[in-house]
Protein backbone atom coordinates (compact mmCIF):
# COMPACT_ATOMS: atom_id res chain seq x y z
CA UNK A 1 0.00 0.00 0.00
CA UNK A 2 1.37 3.41 -0.97
CA UNK A 3 1.57 5.73 2.02
CA UNK A 4 -0.29 9.02 1.85
CA UNK A 5 2.00 11.83 0.69
CA UNK A 6 2.98 14.28 3.38
CA UNK A 7 2.08 17.96 3.20
CA UNK A 8 5.69 18.79 2.35
CA UNK A 9 5.66 16.32 -0.55
CA UNK A 10 2.37 17.69 -1.84
CA UNK A 11 3.75 21.19 -1.59
CA UNK A 12 6.79 20.31 -3.70
CA UNK A 13 4.58 18.71 -6.35
CA UNK A 14 2.11 21.61 -6.32
CA UNK A 15 4.91 24.14 -6.70
CA UNK A 16 6.09 22.27 -9.77
CA UNK A 17 2.65 22.64 -11.37
CA UNK A 18 0.78 19.51 -10.23
CA UNK A 19 -2.76 20.77 -9.65
CA UNK A 20 -3.94 17.41 -8.31
CA UNK A 21 -1.33 17.73 -5.57
CA UNK A 22 -2.47 21.30 -4.93
CA UNK A 23 -6.08 20.12 -4.60
CA UNK A 24 -5.07 17.37 -2.19
CA UNK A 25 -2.95 19.79 -0.17
CA UNK A 26 -5.56 22.54 0.00
CA UNK A 27 -8.53 20.18 0.09
CA UNK A 28 -7.50 19.15 3.59
CA UNK A 29 -8.44 22.67 4.73
CA UNK A 30 -11.30 23.36 2.31
CA UNK A 31 -14.17 22.70 4.73
CA UNK A 32 -12.65 24.87 7.47
CA UNK A 33 -11.82 27.57 4.99
CA UNK A 34 -15.35 27.60 3.60
CA UNK A 35 -16.73 27.75 7.16
CA UNK A 36 -14.44 30.69 7.94
CA UNK A 37 -15.73 32.54 4.89
CA UNK A 38 -19.33 31.81 5.86
CA UNK A 39 -18.65 33.31 9.24
CA UNK A 40 -16.92 36.36 7.87
CA UNK A 41 -19.37 37.00 5.04
CA UNK A 42 -22.65 35.54 6.26
CA UNK A 43 -23.77 34.49 2.81
CA UNK A 44 -23.17 31.03 1.27
CA UNK A 45 -23.11 32.24 -2.33
CA UNK A 46 -20.61 34.98 -1.59
CA UNK A 47 -18.57 32.59 0.56
CA UNK A 48 -18.41 30.16 -2.38
CA UNK A 49 -17.36 32.91 -4.78
CA UNK A 50 -14.62 34.08 -2.44
CA UNK A 51 -13.52 30.49 -1.67
CA UNK A 52 -12.96 29.88 -5.38
CA UNK A 53 -10.96 33.09 -5.58
CA UNK A 54 -8.87 32.05 -2.56
CA UNK A 55 -8.01 28.72 -4.18
CA UNK A 56 -7.19 30.43 -7.46
CA UNK A 57 -4.87 32.93 -5.74
CA UNK A 58 -3.27 30.19 -3.67
CA UNK A 59 -2.65 28.10 -6.80
CA UNK A 60 -1.22 31.01 -8.76
CA UNK A 61 0.89 32.14 -5.83
CA UNK A 62 2.04 28.83 -4.40
CA UNK A 63 5.57 29.24 -5.73
CA UNK A 64 5.84 32.36 -3.56
CA UNK A 65 4.90 30.45 -0.41
CA UNK A 66 8.15 30.44 1.52
CA UNK A 67 7.17 28.13 4.36
CA UNK A 68 7.76 30.78 7.02
CA UNK A 69 4.30 30.00 8.34
CA UNK A 70 2.29 26.80 8.02
CA UNK A 71 0.46 26.25 4.75
CA UNK A 72 -2.82 26.47 6.68
CA UNK A 73 -1.90 29.91 8.07
CA UNK A 74 -0.88 31.11 4.60
CA UNK A 75 -4.14 29.87 3.06
CA UNK A 76 -6.24 31.40 5.86
CA UNK A 77 -4.46 34.70 5.44
CA UNK A 78 -5.39 34.77 1.76
CA UNK A 79 -8.97 33.95 2.78
CA UNK A 80 -9.16 36.80 5.31
CA UNK A 81 -7.74 39.26 2.77
CA UNK A 82 -10.18 38.11 0.10
CA UNK A 83 -13.11 38.27 2.54
CA UNK A 84 -12.14 41.83 3.46
CA UNK A 85 -11.98 42.75 -0.23
CA UNK A 86 -15.44 41.24 -0.72
CA UNK A 87 -16.79 43.19 2.28
CA UNK A 88 -15.24 46.34 0.88
CA UNK A 89 -16.93 45.73 -2.47
CA UNK A 90 -20.19 45.07 -0.64
CA UNK A 91 -19.95 48.35 1.25
CA UNK A 92 -19.61 50.20 -2.07
CA UNK A 93 -22.75 48.69 -3.52
CA UNK A 94 -25.73 51.03 -3.75
CA UNK A 95 -28.25 50.57 -0.95
CA UNK A 96 -31.03 48.18 -1.77
CA UNK A 97 -28.96 45.53 -3.48
CA UNK A 98 -27.07 44.31 -0.46
CA UNK A 99 -26.63 40.62 0.00
CA UNK A 100 -29.08 39.09 2.41
CA UNK A 101 -27.62 36.69 4.93
CA UNK A 102 -29.12 33.26 4.56
CA UNK A 103 -29.76 31.19 7.61
CA UNK A 104 -27.51 28.30 8.46
CA UNK A 105 -29.43 27.07 11.43
CA UNK A 106 -28.08 24.34 13.62
CA UNK A 107 -30.62 21.63 14.26
CA UNK A 108 -31.79 21.77 17.85
CA UNK A 109 -30.66 18.80 19.87
CA UNK A 110 -33.62 16.55 20.73
CA UNK A 111 -32.20 16.25 24.22
CA UNK A 112 -32.65 19.97 24.72
CA UNK A 113 -35.55 21.40 26.58
CA UNK A 114 -37.79 23.12 23.94
CA UNK A 115 -37.81 26.48 25.70
CA UNK A 116 -34.06 26.26 26.16
CA UNK A 117 -33.65 25.38 22.49
CA UNK A 118 -35.68 28.45 21.55
CA UNK A 119 -33.57 30.65 23.79
CA UNK A 120 -30.46 29.14 22.29
CA UNK A 121 -31.78 29.68 18.77
CA UNK A 122 -32.64 33.30 19.60
CA UNK A 123 -29.15 33.80 20.99
CA UNK A 124 -27.58 32.37 17.83
CA UNK A 125 -29.67 34.72 15.71
CA UNK A 126 -28.77 37.70 17.91
CA UNK A 127 -25.10 36.73 17.83
CA UNK A 128 -25.15 36.33 14.06
CA UNK A 129 -26.67 39.79 13.64
CA UNK A 130 -24.26 41.35 16.13
CA UNK A 131 -21.27 39.74 14.37
CA UNK A 132 -22.41 41.08 11.01
CA UNK A 133 -22.69 44.58 12.47
CA UNK A 134 -19.02 44.61 13.52
CA UNK A 135 -16.41 46.33 11.38
CA UNK A 136 -14.52 43.69 9.35
CA UNK A 137 -11.31 43.85 11.40
CA UNK A 138 -13.20 43.25 14.67
CA UNK A 139 -15.31 40.48 13.12
CA UNK A 140 -12.19 38.80 11.81
CA UNK A 141 -10.63 38.88 15.28
CA UNK A 142 -13.57 37.27 17.08
CA UNK A 143 -14.17 34.72 14.33
CA UNK A 144 -10.54 33.59 14.27
CA UNK A 145 -10.15 33.43 18.04
CA UNK A 146 -13.56 32.43 19.39
CA UNK A 147 -15.21 30.65 16.46
CA UNK A 148 -12.17 29.05 14.84
CA UNK A 149 -10.54 28.68 18.25
CA UNK A 150 -7.08 29.49 16.91
CA UNK A 151 -4.30 30.58 19.23
CA UNK A 152 -3.74 34.31 19.56
CA UNK A 153 -0.36 33.93 17.84
CA UNK A 154 -1.81 32.13 14.82
CA UNK A 155 -4.91 34.31 14.61
CA UNK A 156 -2.83 37.49 14.75
CA UNK A 157 -0.57 36.21 12.00
CA UNK A 158 -3.56 35.39 9.81
CA UNK A 159 -5.12 38.79 10.52
CA UNK A 160 -1.81 40.40 9.60
CA UNK A 161 -1.32 42.32 12.85
CA UNK A 162 0.77 41.99 15.98
CA UNK A 163 -0.57 40.07 18.95
CA UNK A 164 -1.24 43.20 21.04
CA UNK A 165 -3.25 44.80 18.24
CA UNK A 166 -5.09 41.57 17.67
CA UNK A 167 -6.02 41.28 21.36
CA UNK A 168 -7.25 44.84 21.34
CA UNK A 169 -9.54 44.06 18.40
CA UNK A 170 -10.77 40.88 20.04
CA UNK A 171 -11.67 42.64 23.29
CA UNK A 172 -13.40 45.46 21.43
CA UNK A 173 -15.39 42.95 19.40
CA UNK A 174 -16.54 41.06 22.49
CA UNK A 175 -17.50 44.26 24.31
CA UNK A 176 -19.55 45.44 21.33
CA UNK A 177 -21.34 42.12 20.99
CA UNK A 178 -22.01 41.98 24.70
CA UNK A 179 -23.46 45.49 24.55
CA UNK A 180 -25.61 44.59 21.52
CA UNK A 181 -27.07 41.43 23.04
CA UNK A 182 -27.18 42.28 26.72
CA UNK A 183 -25.95 40.39 29.74
CA UNK A 184 -29.35 38.96 30.66
CA UNK A 185 -29.85 37.31 27.27
CA UNK A 186 -26.32 35.89 27.28
CA UNK A 187 -26.51 34.59 30.85
CA UNK A 188 -30.01 33.12 30.41
CA UNK A 189 -29.21 31.33 27.15
CA UNK A 190 -25.76 30.34 28.29
CA UNK A 191 -27.16 28.79 31.43
CA UNK B 1 -4.56 51.07 52.16
CA UNK B 2 -6.62 53.64 50.30
CA UNK B 3 -10.38 53.68 50.29
CA UNK B 4 -11.66 51.46 47.47
CA UNK B 5 -12.91 53.57 44.57
CA UNK B 6 -16.12 51.73 43.66
CA UNK B 7 -17.04 53.88 40.66
CA UNK B 8 -13.52 53.78 39.25
CA UNK B 9 -13.22 50.03 39.79
CA UNK B 10 -16.63 49.44 38.25
CA UNK B 11 -15.88 51.33 35.06
CA UNK B 12 -12.48 49.67 34.78
CA UNK B 13 -13.93 46.21 35.44
CA UNK B 14 -16.65 46.62 32.84
CA UNK B 15 -13.99 47.46 30.25
CA UNK B 16 -11.82 44.48 31.15
CA UNK B 17 -14.26 41.59 31.32
CA UNK B 18 -12.98 40.17 28.04
CA UNK B 19 -9.38 40.45 29.25
CA UNK B 20 -10.48 38.66 32.42
CA UNK B 21 -12.06 35.65 30.69
CA UNK B 22 -9.18 35.52 28.21
CA UNK B 23 -6.67 35.33 31.07
CA UNK B 24 -4.97 38.50 29.88
CA UNK B 25 -4.92 40.36 33.20
CA UNK B 26 -1.83 40.44 35.36
CA UNK B 27 -2.34 38.92 38.84
CA UNK B 28 -2.79 42.30 40.53
CA UNK B 29 -5.36 43.45 37.96
CA UNK B 30 -7.15 40.11 38.20
CA UNK B 31 -7.38 40.44 41.96
CA UNK B 32 -8.76 43.97 41.53
CA UNK B 33 -11.52 42.70 39.28
CA UNK B 34 -12.20 39.66 41.47
CA UNK B 35 -12.50 41.87 44.57
CA UNK B 36 -14.81 44.29 42.82
CA UNK B 37 -17.02 41.58 41.27
CA UNK B 38 -17.57 39.98 44.68
CA UNK B 39 -19.57 43.02 45.73
CA UNK B 40 -20.94 44.06 42.37
CA UNK B 41 -23.83 42.10 40.87
CA UNK B 42 -23.45 43.86 37.50
CA UNK B 43 -19.84 42.83 37.09
CA UNK B 44 -20.49 39.31 38.38
CA UNK B 45 -23.21 38.96 35.74
CA UNK B 46 -20.90 40.58 33.20
CA UNK B 47 -18.28 37.87 33.76
CA UNK B 48 -20.91 35.15 33.28
CA UNK B 49 -22.21 36.92 30.17
CA UNK B 50 -18.74 37.24 28.66
CA UNK B 51 -18.05 33.56 29.29
CA UNK B 52 -21.40 32.64 27.72
CA UNK B 53 -20.58 34.80 24.71
CA UNK B 54 -17.21 33.13 24.12
CA UNK B 55 -18.85 29.73 24.56
CA UNK B 56 -21.69 30.53 22.15
CA UNK B 57 -19.75 32.03 19.23
CA UNK B 58 -18.60 28.70 17.70
CA UNK B 59 -22.22 27.56 17.38
CA UNK B 60 -23.51 30.67 15.67
CA UNK B 61 -23.69 29.18 12.21
CA UNK B 62 -23.12 25.50 12.66
CA UNK B 63 -19.50 24.78 13.45
CA UNK B 64 -19.67 21.20 12.27
CA UNK B 65 -21.09 19.48 9.27
CA UNK B 66 -20.64 22.17 6.63
CA UNK B 67 -18.61 20.93 3.69
CA UNK B 68 -16.97 23.04 1.04
CA UNK B 69 -18.70 22.57 -2.31
CA UNK B 70 -16.72 20.55 -4.84
CA UNK B 71 -16.63 23.58 -7.12
CA UNK B 72 -14.22 25.31 -4.76
CA UNK B 73 -11.30 24.39 -7.08
CA UNK B 74 -13.05 25.27 -10.36
CA UNK B 75 -11.21 28.55 -11.00
CA UNK B 76 -7.86 27.08 -10.04
CA UNK B 77 -8.49 24.17 -12.43
CA UNK B 78 -9.36 26.60 -15.23
CA UNK B 79 -6.10 28.40 -14.64
CA UNK B 80 -4.31 25.11 -14.05
CA UNK B 81 -3.12 24.60 -17.60
CA UNK B 82 -0.67 27.43 -17.21
CA UNK B 83 0.55 26.18 -13.85
CA UNK B 84 1.38 28.38 -10.93
CA UNK B 85 3.44 31.48 -11.48
CA UNK B 86 7.13 30.76 -11.89
CA UNK B 87 9.14 31.15 -8.69
CA UNK B 88 11.35 34.18 -8.43
CA UNK B 89 14.89 33.66 -9.66
CA UNK B 90 17.26 32.72 -6.83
Amino acid sequence: MTPEPTEAELLVRARSGDIAAFEQLSGAYADRLFMLLLRLLGDPDEAMDVAQEVMLRAWLGITRFQGRSSYFTWLYRIAVNEANRALDRRSRRPAGVSIGARELELPASPAQDPSRAAESSELRQALREALMQLPPELRTAIVLRDAEELSTEEAAEIAGVGQAAFKSRLHQARLRIRAAIGDDALVTAGG
Amino acid sequence: MGIPDYAGDHQWSQQHLSHYVEGDLRPRARRRLDRHALGCADCGRGIRAMRALVYAVPGVDGHAGVSAPAAIFDRARLAGAGGPAAPPAP
